[in-house]
């Protein structure tokens, strides 16, 4: 059921309100000096909704980096008399991010769910409760090698204000920007955002045959590619935990944690300290880390407890599939696949998960 | 007491001595917490009472290897600055030649004044306590490393590859534009200058381990159809002689 | 968990989830070459509300933090033990603390012996090596609790003579009729008179455990946790009734992080202190 139907420019004028009042980051095509055809999307700042792109195919990055950043200060930190003082930061600049794919709405869900488990993770809330989501419906697989419609990420379950459905336009012909979208509210701020903005009309009848349609259309646009159901990826992974597998893909793993830090569920990170050159005052930082990087379980005194990469290999197949899954209930891996496109070594998940599936 | 520096220069372009010159105002911060005793780049009075020597440029000469066994003597802590210091550098060029056509093309026909050896890191002849690889030294580890020993913190390279950073930047990786990059294989803190501006990584702070060249002769050859022998080639910029000590 | 929870917010309550507390260094204590003993105070002394078995982060500001386990029992709230073993950076720094100066403290941490299961049995405490700091935040609750607890069984091995850590505890210990506590070597010195030989060879010396009543604490390298898992075992202690603490690295202690994930458990919430039950599943845990 939509709660609205919107012309492109009704959408934009919307857009441009928003871009009065927050940060707006959207998918654009970067086409910087470094960069050389093939153009990719990257999610930037943008100041008017004219220089998005949503009808994108994906973007290299997932929108993470604004949620929870590469590098951040936890807290500022003084020396004096013996003691400390110390003064958190927060970010709190309002934001929006329009056009998020249900893949990475999906892996925002994850994220809420861990930075807000007790005890909640303020810095994450902090710039997560201060970010106005517009997510942007897939009428078909971005390209290849995703596996979003295996896990069931291929549509929205959430993490939106608003979602947005290219209802004319994208789902029969490639390439053409939609002139309607449909609207679902995912929040009372997502539906006041509409509404107070007076644009988009309450939807008839025949547009919700064409939303119908959309997702029939839909259904069909995706291709499986997992030979076990995600669902029983948790007992597959549970057979194979010996494979010979691991340590045969392991040979050609860098170690250079791409795959972690591309991740749009990757949420793991290091704490470390920077000073002044005096010492008297600096800040305690976070950064991402990632599990596959060699040094990642190494306790002070030397000993590594995944010191070889074929245990680290495992560790986060194990994880994307099985054990957060086994945890929150929710996706650890949303299939966008760019752990794949990232690995030098093509690593390749699919061909992981489905190697396994034939060794049992 | 303010620790007192010193900064030489070996075979080299000496841009690393420089580079400490080019943190402009908080190069003054520095001056003020330590007392450089001496430095050829930016001063004429020396003593060698020196608690932390600082080393740009590789061992090329007879003359480094005797100099550098000098200053090794002379400082508590000996740090090589730079790819030449750390790993040889561009001057393990001429290691790929041989000796008589580079003197000649060098030194023309004076070639027989100036005596020369293979290039080779100072690691290679004296004990060298850190090293601030890069072609130049990245600045800001420099300043790092100072920092920490001001602190009586222990300093420490980065242990992951340059990807590591790139991916920070959110760059798009040269990979996919059909380059080989060597930045899986290379030791990250430069912030991956080079691929954030277009170019590909040429290892110049030096190949992470052994176990990366032994990733790379498979992945190469298999998805690339290019041979290891060929990026080693590559290499050779900068990091032939820890190349040949590699498997 | 406890009855012993704190009535305060835990010291990581701020703004930041991640700021500590500055905790005063009452006491500093020389235990062996590499360990001190450092007795810490919070702001207006206020207790750490801790269960035995928990764990601080413990910062010096500009050179980071690590995690230590608490050795000594919530029932002395005034202050709170930490004992610090030189290994790194962190630790390296903490050693040179002296009385008066402050100390970042983050926590109580992770999950603790839940002691209300304790309560009414027998308890048997097997600590190797450093594994004695945090059994002892167990060994001085059951002494200062004494009368709620059945028997009372320590042993303790050290790699040394040298290595023995708390040497003024362990001749208290020794000499209270409140526990039956035996030590031992691995290898032993010139003037060693005691026990010589890893810790297992010592539950000889046990009287007959009551299988159905009796609670087991283990606590020390893996290596001998192992080891000490067959041997309660086989005195038929069921697998629920036996405990143990596990080391990773651990950074945020929140369950956030990653770092100390071990198979798909986070030990610094869900451990350090695992049932063996648990803990058999985690292969990752016992290589």
């Amino acid at each position: 059921m939509l709660d609205r139907v919107i012309s492109r420019d009704d959408l934009h004028a919307l857009i441009d309100g928003l871009a009065l009042q927050r940060r707006l980051i959207g998918p654009v095509v970067r086409k910087a000096p470094e960069c050389r055809p093939p153009w990719r999307y990257f999610y930037q700042p943008v100041d008017r909704a004219e220089q998005l792109d949503l009808s994108f195919s994906y973007c290299v990055y997932s929108p993470k980096p604004f949620l929870f950043p590469p590098q951040e200060t936890l807290f500022q930190f003084e020396r004096v008399d013996g003691g400390f003082t110390a003064r958190p930061q927060l970010a709190d600049r309002p934001t929006a991010l329009v056009g998020v794919h249900p893949c990475d709405l999906n892996a925002i869900q994850l994220l809420d769910h861990v930075f807000s488990a007790a005890p909640a993770d303020r810095h994450y809330r902090a710039r997560r409760d201060n970010t106005f989501i517009v997510g942007v419906d897939c009428a078909r697989p971005c390209t290849d090698g995703v596996f979003c419609a295996d896990l069931d990420s291929h549509e929205a379950h959430g993490g939106f204000d608003v979602m947005l459905y290219p209802l004319d336009g994208d789902a029969e012909s490639a390439g053409t920007t939609p002139g309607r979208y449909g609207v679902v509210f995912g929040s009372r701020a997502g539906g006041e955002w509409v509404r107070y903005g007076r644009r988009g009309e309450v939807p008839t009848a025949a547009d919700e045959r064409t939303f119908d349609r959309y997702q029939r259309q839909k259904r069909t646009a995706f291709p499986h590619a997992l030979k076990t159901p995600a669902d029983e990826l948790p007992q597959l992974l549970e057979r194979s935990y010996d494979s010979l597998l691991w340590e045969a893909t392991a040979r050609r793993c860098y170690s250079c944690g791409s795959c972690n830090l591309v991740c749009p569920t990757c949420y793991c990170f290091d704490i470390k300290d920077q000073t002044t050159l005096g010492g008297d005052g600096g800040q305690r930082r976070r950064q991402w880390d990632g599990c596959q990087l060699r040094g990642f379980a190494q306790v002070a005194g030397g000993h590594n407890f995944r010191s070889r990469p074929a245990a680290r290999l495992r560790h986060r197949i194990y994880r994307k599939a099985k054990w957060i899954r086994e945890r929150t209930g929710l996706r650890g891996c949303v299939g966008c696949a760019r752990c794949d496109r990232a690995c030098t070594a093509r690593i390749n998940t699919v061909e992981i998960y489905n190697q396994l599936t034939e060794e049992v | 007491m303010k620790p007192k520096v010193a900064i030489f220069s070996l075979t080299g372009c000496e841009g690393c001595s420089l580079a400490i010159l080019e943190l402009e105002d908080r190069l003054l911060d520095i001056l003020d917490a330590v007392e450089v005793v001496n430095f050829r780049e930016g001063m004429t009075e020396r003593t060698w009472d020196i608690d932390i020597g600082f080393v740009d440029g590789a061992v090329s000469t007879p003359q480094d290897e005797t100099e550098v066994r000098h200053i090794r003597e002379h400082c508590t802590t000996l740090v090589a600055i730079g790819a030449c210091a750390c790993l040889g550098g561009l001057n393990t060029l001429k290691n790929h030649q041989p000796e008589e056509d580079y003197r000649r093309y060098v030194y023309g026909d004076r070639a027989e004044w100036f005596p020369t050896i293979t290039a080779r890191p100072i690691s290679s002849v004296v004990k060298v306590d850190y090293e601030l690889p890069g072609c130049p030294m990245i600045k800001e580890e420099f300043l790092r490393f100072v920092t920490h020993a001001l602190a009586g913190r222990t300093f420490t390279l980065p242990d992951h590859a340059v990807c590591v950073e790139c991916k920070k930047r959110g760059n798009l990786c040269l990979y996919e534009k059909g380059e080989i990059c060597l930045g899986p294989m290379t030791r990250a803190g430069c912030d991956a200058i080079c691929p954030t501006y277009g170019s590909k990584c040429e290892a110049c702070r030096g190949i992470l381990n052994e176990d990366v060249l032994k990733a790379a002769g498979i992945n190469l050859r298999e998805q690339y159809n290019v041979e290891l022998d060929d990026v080693l080639a590559d290499l050779q910029l900068f990091g032939a002689y820890q190349a040949k000590a590699l498997p | 968990m406890t009855v012993l929870e704190a009535a305060s917010p835990p010291a990581h309550a701020g703004d930041s989830t991640y700021i500590p507390l500055a905790g005063m260094v009452r006491r500093v204590t020389k235990l062996t070459a590499l360990e001190q003993l450092f007795e810490i105070r919070l702001p207006n002394g206020r207790p750490l509300g801790h269960s035995p078995g928990q764990f601080v982060q413990v910062s010096i500001m500009g050179v980071g933090e690590c995690p230590i386990s608490i050795a000594s029992s919530p029932t002395r709230p005034d202050s709170f033990d930490l004992c610090v073993r030189r290994v790194g950076e962190v630790t390296g720094f903490i050693h040179r603390l002296r009385p008066g100066d402050t100390v970042g403290i983050r926590g109580p941490l992770g999950h603790g012996f839940d002691v209300d299961e304790l309560h009414g049995r027998d308890v048997l405490i097997v600590a190797g090596g450093l594994g004695l700091a945090p059994a002892r935040s167990v060994i001085q609750y059951i002494l200062d609790e004494r009368p709620r607890f059945g028997q009372f069984h320590l042993l303790y091995g050290a790699r040394e003579p040298a290595e023995l850590l708390f040497r003024d505890d362990l001749t208290r210990w020794r000499q209270s009729p409140d526990v039956n506590f035996h030590l031992t070597v691995d290898r032993a010195d010139e003037q060693w008179r005691g026990h010589t030989g890893v810790v297992t060879t010592l539950f000889h010396r046990l009287p007959r455990l009551d299988p159905d009543n009796t609670m087991v604490a283990i606590i020390g390298p893996p290596i001998m946790f192992k080891f000490v898992v067959l041997e309660v075992l086989a005195r038929r202690i069921p697998q629920k009734n036996v405990f143990c603490s596990l080391e990773r690295r651990m950074k945020c202690g929140v369950g956030k992080c990653g770092h100390c994930q071990a198979n798909n458990v986070y030990v610094c919430t869900e451990g350090p202190v695992f049932r063996y039950g648990q803990l058999k599943a985690l292969r990752e845990a016992l290589e």
